[in-house]
């Protein structure tokens, strides 16, 4: 069914008329035209699509674009601001903790979520809580240090 | 004549791949480099990506975000059968679904494995494509199929193709098995199996096709765009001169994406047909049943020994399935790797009714290495010597499986040290399985031998704009190894400016001719050829510098942005300046292009790359769970590059071995002839609770002759030891081998059966 | 994916009548993460799905004095967090934070966990019309089951994916069913059926019926539980053999003990043999593992799946012996 959707998308009212049913991955990638958020594997194991609702890290590609009405959704493009990039993005350029980058904006915005309710992760709560998302190059180790990083740079509020 | 124009569907894609990227000639240099006097500023250390920034704010295109003005999408039927006859199709009620622009029939006769496509539409979304699907009526007469090598290989097995399904494919002898055998003090053989494993690249496989009167632009998720553009030149009988590929960013491919696929052909088919882009993007399950898999393997070694650890005799019987394509040459670690006078190997594909194998990430050596390994790890203990000196023991300076020819260089033994001494190799248990309790440690050892040389004719250019600016091209693809970062950086270096100051232009058919990135080859082949022009580029701004300070153009220095006079360090000009002045001098009004190329290297020598890795494991006895604490991963390159990113490439490498060695296996029904698990819940796949603590460290060597870097490659290597390395710290945990991968509980636990008998 | 359409009900009664209308072609979605998967893969082809999230008022915990009520729409994450559940049942807060991953538990809730369909590979396949989908075979009996059952089975192998279930089994929990006839409460172990009661079900909820509550009893004195799950990797995945426990505890000796496998059988499986075996004895490694061989003998294990046997026998002493 169409409907029409008002929502804030990086901070923007945003407004979409869609088919509710339709999943937030590809009315974000289609509709909007934000190919940063990344389709893997439509099925919600791998965690390329993760994007934030709320503050929340979901998978995009489970979550039909009616349930966002009224909501906040943050995508990978909207993490930068005023073209700084945010510390999350620089430790994953500092420690390289990419190979093809496919995976990248999901690992980022799943390590965005867990920093927004935990801004002190010791190494096991961010292995436990990165574990959902897939990287088939193998960058977890430095995705992890990279997340550490970004949390020191993080006290005290995101510098940017 | 064999058939090459679906490359990556190929039954010969295991032959075609050794011929592109291992059997690489070349013309013996007219100067033969000699890389080991240069001294760097750049290169070799650090360099962050220079891509970093676009990847990490999602602005960086990989072919699934193309988006062309009226493209459509398209969608492929497969078929559900592992073998049937398709006895008729109909594809009219297709076109009566509104927005449906486009069907194709792809298949006729028969289809051999149960996802092999049959036919395509397109339409103006992926909901409609996927509706018109169901509107195909195809009539299939289904027929007998084995979809397992041990159904396969049964008396009387349905036939996979017009020959019987054991088929002898490779067979190599030196010296006299038997002699060798009659020398040994033990003797001692054993079987090892390895799984089907599917690359499962992040970026599932996907194609935009878009068609302008004659001219054919392809944007594709590939390791080969040249290979694309000759494939689509024979698939559709055109000129490649009237195909461009093109790809920005790919999402990873591990040998998956090394040519022409048939979606492919069918988008441009699709776009031809409607008039319109289409845009082909294949599903994980697509994935995982018709676009490539890793060939299993059941290899038998016989193996003798004398008492002091020398080598004898190592004989290997390996029958390995790649569906309906080829399996994998598993035996050049056993030809290779250590030596031994007397060596014999026959190696026998099975086929079956499943999507053919495609190169994946160290073809053959991820499983020869994890057999041969685990073969001398007990062997060595049957001779009560340390495993590590038993390698050390049998050291070759000469690859024999190549005529003997000695090695370019080799540093494995300074590999075999340096892990040592970082992983703690006095910690192992002297007797495997010696230590107590219900978790039990233990340490492994796993070394590596490689191709990674670079393709002769690569090219590349560095072009110099009167402005100052700097391009530097090749039409090669970064797949996720920082190319365009090492791009920058050596051409940077040879001109004495930062790698941000040079603009790096990749992946289009429209620039200079360049391989396939595969078979750790793009590094060797790019990097020497960018600095070929780069130092073509160098020598006529030494040239226009000298002029300026009263010098020869050699004594001319370039360092930090600034050309001086070795003589007189005082007397020099800066990079801005000198084109400035040139400019204005009217000498440099229009841009320059300097055409570099790697030509190739001396004759006489074996060039091949090293590297030994040490891991370190804890095993619940009860459960079988195993877990890897620590993997310490140390090569021998040549001249490193780049250091962080070959790190990168060391820790990914170690943590698919992980995922090699633990969990994955693609498992095969005989009764409904499909894939069992097809999606990430069922195929398992190692993540960041299942990584042990990755040492990356690099030897640091130049190979003296090469190329104009002394560098090898890199990709495959990291990706060979680490199987073979856990499975052997398994063993010395708990003192039976496991001999199979992947080491799931319940093959631990049946080991661990083996232990009470013996 | 065939097109469907999404039903958003203010009240729990609104559901049953919109779904009394529409007969078998609608289906019930609670946090939505196995059902949208069902649906993608075609195993499943409804043409209204009844958003249960519109409801307000379906999440909750509360403590009462009869024990604790908690709302089916309650998520997994919230359970996982819960301080109360946290000390007072910890089999509870083990299994909540034993599904899936972090951002699954934020989207599934518990009664999705309680009525989530099996994994089994030949059901999930959309290719194969096994008995489960009305087909006439189990491909499992002699296909690929190294993670299918080992108990209860016969006409379908699967096992049930639920860690919830037996740690609220294991807790003697009953759960409230809103239904047209009326509402019904019933302990949670008389919820699950095996196949030969109907192959096509896993529970005994009707079509028009929906889960609304799950309730646990207070907590006696000296209670311990514990939920222990034995996975293949250290990523989340699905149970091969999983163990709750409760029982009352002093002395090394259990008074009373409740012990519940999951992973192992097409329902929560009940070790009632073994639980009479441990009472009153004291409790060592060995009496625990005889135990359980002796419950574990009436196990028909398939051609891959035997290990799952000693496993049980391994979760489960330790499990046993970790609430000493």
């Amino acid at each position: 069914m169409i409907e029409t959707i008002n929502f804030k998308l990086n901070d923007k009212p945003t407004r979409l008329n869609v088919d509710g049913e339709r999943m937030l991955l590809w009315a974000l990638r289609s509709e909007l035209s934000l190919t940063g958020t990344k389709f893997g594997c439509g099925e919600g194991f791998c965690g390329s699509c993760t994007v934030l609702v709320n503050k929340e890290a979901v998978r995009s590609c489970q979550f039909p674009v009616k349930d966002v009405k009224g909501k906040d959704v943050i995508t990978i493009e909207g993490l930068a601001k005023n073209g700084n990039l945010h510390p999350l993005q620089k430790a994953f350029i500092k420690h390289d903790a990419l190979q093809c980058g496919f995976c990248t904006p999901g690992m980022i915005l799943n390590a965005y979520s867990v920093l927004l309710k935990n801004p002190q992760p010791s190494h096991k709560d961010i292995l436990q809580n990165m574990d959902e998302n897939l990287c088939r190059c193998g960058a977890h180790t430095r995705i992890v240090q990279a997340i550490k990083t970004a949390a020191k740079e993080m006290i005290g509020g995101e510098k940017r | 004549m064999r058939k090459k124009e679906y490359f990556a569907d190929s039954e010969e894609a295991s032959l075609l791949y050794r011929e592109e990227f291992r059997d690489m000639k070349t013309e013996e240099p007219e100067v033969a480099p000699s890389p080991e006097k240069d001294k760097f500023e750049i290169i070799g250390k650090s360099t962050s990506r220079i891509d970093g920034e676009k990847i990490v704010t999602g602005r960086a295109p990989y072919t699934h975000d193309i988006k062309l003005r009226g493209m459509l999408y398209g969608k492929i039927l497969r078929s559900p059968h592992a073998c049937a006859e398709v006895i008729s199709m109909d594809i009219s009620q297709v076109q009566s679904l509104p927005g449906v622009k486009a069907a194709i029939q792809l298949k006729k006769g028969r289809v051999t494995y149960a996802g092999e496509q049959v036919a395509a539409v397109a339409a103006v979304d992926e909901k409609t494509a996927e509706q018109a699907l169901k509107l195909i009526k195809v009539e299939y007469k289904s027929l007998p199929f084995a979809v397992t090598e041990e159904k396969a290989m049964e008396e009387g097995a349905p036939q996979v193709r017009k020959r019987p399904n054991v088929q002898k494919f490779n067979e190599y002898t030196r010296g006299n098995i038997d002699k060798g055998f009659k020398e040994a003090d033990f003797v001692l053989e054993n079987t090892y199996k390895t799984a089907v494993e599917i690359h499962h690249p992040a970026e599932t496989h996907g194609s935009v096709a878009k068609w302008e009167g004659e001219r054919l632009t392809v944007w594709d998720s590939t390791q080969a765009i040249f290979g694309v553009r000759d494939g689509l030149a024979r698939a559709l009988k055109i000129p490649a001169s009237r195909i461009k590929v093109i790809k920005h960013y790919m999402g990873g491919g591990f040998g998956s994406k090394l040519g022409i696929n048939d979606y492919t052909v069918a988008a441009a088919m699709l776009a031809k047909q409607a008039n319109k882009p289409v845009k082909i993007i294949l599903s994980r399950r697509e994935n995982s049943l018709c676009v490539g898999n890793r060939p299993s393997s059941l290899q038998t070694i016989k193996g003798g020994v004398k008492k002091d650890g020398t080598l004898t005799a190592l004989y290997l019987k390996n029958y390995t399935s790649g569906g309906i394509g080829r399996g994998d040459y598993c035996s050049e670690p056993v030809v290779d790797l250590y030596k031994c006078p007397n060596v014999q190997v026959e190696e026998h594909s099975v086929f079956t009714n499943t999507g053919a194998s495609r190169p994946t990430r160290a073809p053959g050596h991820v499983q020869g290495t994890f057999a041969l390994e685990g073969f001398l790890e007990e062997l060595a203990n049957k001779i009560n010597l340390d495993p590590l000196e038993l390698r050390k023991k049998n050291y070759s300076t000469k690859n024999q499986g190549d005529k003997e020819t000695p090695y370019s260089s080799k540093g494995l033994n300074k590999c075999y040290q340096l892990g040592a001494e970082k992983i703690g190799w006095k910690r192992r248990n002297k007797r495997p399985g010696e230590g107590n309790g219900k978790v039990r440690r233990g340490l492994g050892v796993a070394s590596q031998i490689w191709w990674g040389v670079g393709r002769a004719g690569t090219q590349a250019d560095v072009k110099l704009h009167p402005d100052g600016s700097v391009e530097a091209i090749c039409g090669t693809q970064d797949i996720g190894c920082g190319t365009r970062t090492y791009m920058a950086t050596i051409t940077a270096e040879t001109l004495g400016l930062r790698p941000k100051d040079v603009t790096v232009k990749i992946g289009n058919t429209e620039y200079p001719w360049c391989g396939g990135s595969g078979g750790s080859t793009t590094t060797p082949s790019v990097a020497p050829a960018i600095r070929d022009a780069a130092l073509k580029a160098a020598d006529y701004l030494k040239k226009m510098a000298a002029e300026k300070l009263k010098a020869k153009p050699d004594e001319i220095n370039i360092t930090k942005g600034k050309f001086s006079n070795k003589n007189d360090p005082v007397q020099s000009i800066g990079y801005k300046k000198l084109i400035e002045e040139l400019r204005k001098e009217r000498k440099f009004r229009r841009e320059k292009v300097f055409h570099g190329e790697y030509v190739g290297r001396p004759s006489g020598f074996a060039y091949n790359t090293f590297g030994a890795h040490f891991a370190e494991v804890e095993v619940d006895v009860e459960t079988g769970k195993v877990k890897v604490l620590k993997v310490v991963g140390v090569h021998e390159i040549g001249r490193l590059i780049n250091k962080i990113t070959a790190e990168s490439q060391i820790i990914g490498g170690i943590t698919q071995g992980v995922s090699t060695a633990l969990f994955e296996e693609r498992i095969m029904d005989n009764t409904t002839g499909n894939v069992a698990n097809p999606n990430f819940r069922d195929y398992k796949i190692a993540t960041s609770l299942d990584i042990p603590e990755i040492t990356p460290l690099i030897v640091d060597t130049v190979d003296p002759r090469i190329n104009n870097l002394g560098a090898k490659g890199l990709g495959e290597p990291p990706r060979i030891p680490p199987a073979g390395a856990i499975a052997n710290a398994v063993y010395n945990a708990i003192g039976v081998h496991v001999r199979e991968i992947p080491m799931t509980p319940d093959k631990v636990l049946q080991a661990l059966k083996r232990k009470e008998v013996d | 994916m065939t097109n469907f359409k999404i039903a958003e009900p203010q009240t729990i009664d609104q559901v049953t009548s919109l779904t009394i209308d529409k007969k078998d072609k609608y289906k019930l979605m609670a946090g939505g993460t196995d059902l949208l998967a069902e649906i993608k893969d075609e195993i499943i082809e409804p043409e209204v799905v009844v958003d249960l999230k519109s409801i307000p008022d379906l999440s909750y915990i509360k403590k009462e004095k009869n024990g604790v009520r908690i709302g089916a729409l309650t998520s997994l994450a919230r359970l996982a967090e819960d301080t109360l559940i946290k000390n007072e049942y910890p089999a509870l807060h083990e299994a909540a934070n034993s599904v899936a991953s972090p951002q699954l538990r934020n989207m599934g809730t518990a009664g999705g966990n309680l009525c989530q369909r099996p994994r089994c590979w030949y059901y999930r396949d959309p290719q194969v019309k096994c008995r489960k989908k009305g087909g006439g075979r189990c491909f499992a009996f002699r296909g690929k089951n190294k993670y299918h059952a080992i108990l209860g089975g016969g006409l379908c192998y699967i096992v049930h994916p639920s860690d919830l279930a037996p740690a609220l089994i294991a807790l003697d929990a009953e759960i409230s069913i809103n239904s047209p006839k009326g509402n019904t409460t019933i302990p949670l172990t008389n919820f699950y059926t095996l196949p030969k009661i109907n192959v096509r079900k896993e529970n005994i909820l009707a079509p028009n019926e929906v889960l609304r509550e799950i309730k646990i009893p207070l907590i006696k004195k000296e209670e311990k539980s514990t939920y222990s799950k034995f996975i293949e990797r250290g990523t989340w995945d699905f149970a091969i053999v999983s163990a709750a426990v409760k029982g009352t505890v002093s002395g090394g000796i259990f008074r009373d003990i409740t012990i519940v496998l999951g992973g192992v059988a097409p329902v929560p499986w009940r070790l009632t043999k073994a639980e009479n075996i441990i009472k009153g004895k004291k409790i060592t490694e060995d009496l625990v593992r005889k135990a359980t061989r002796e419950a574990l003998k009436e196990a028909k294990p398939l051609e891959e799946n035997g290990y799952k046997k000693e496993l049980a026998e391994i979760v489960l002493y330790r499990a046993v012996l970790s609430l000493l």
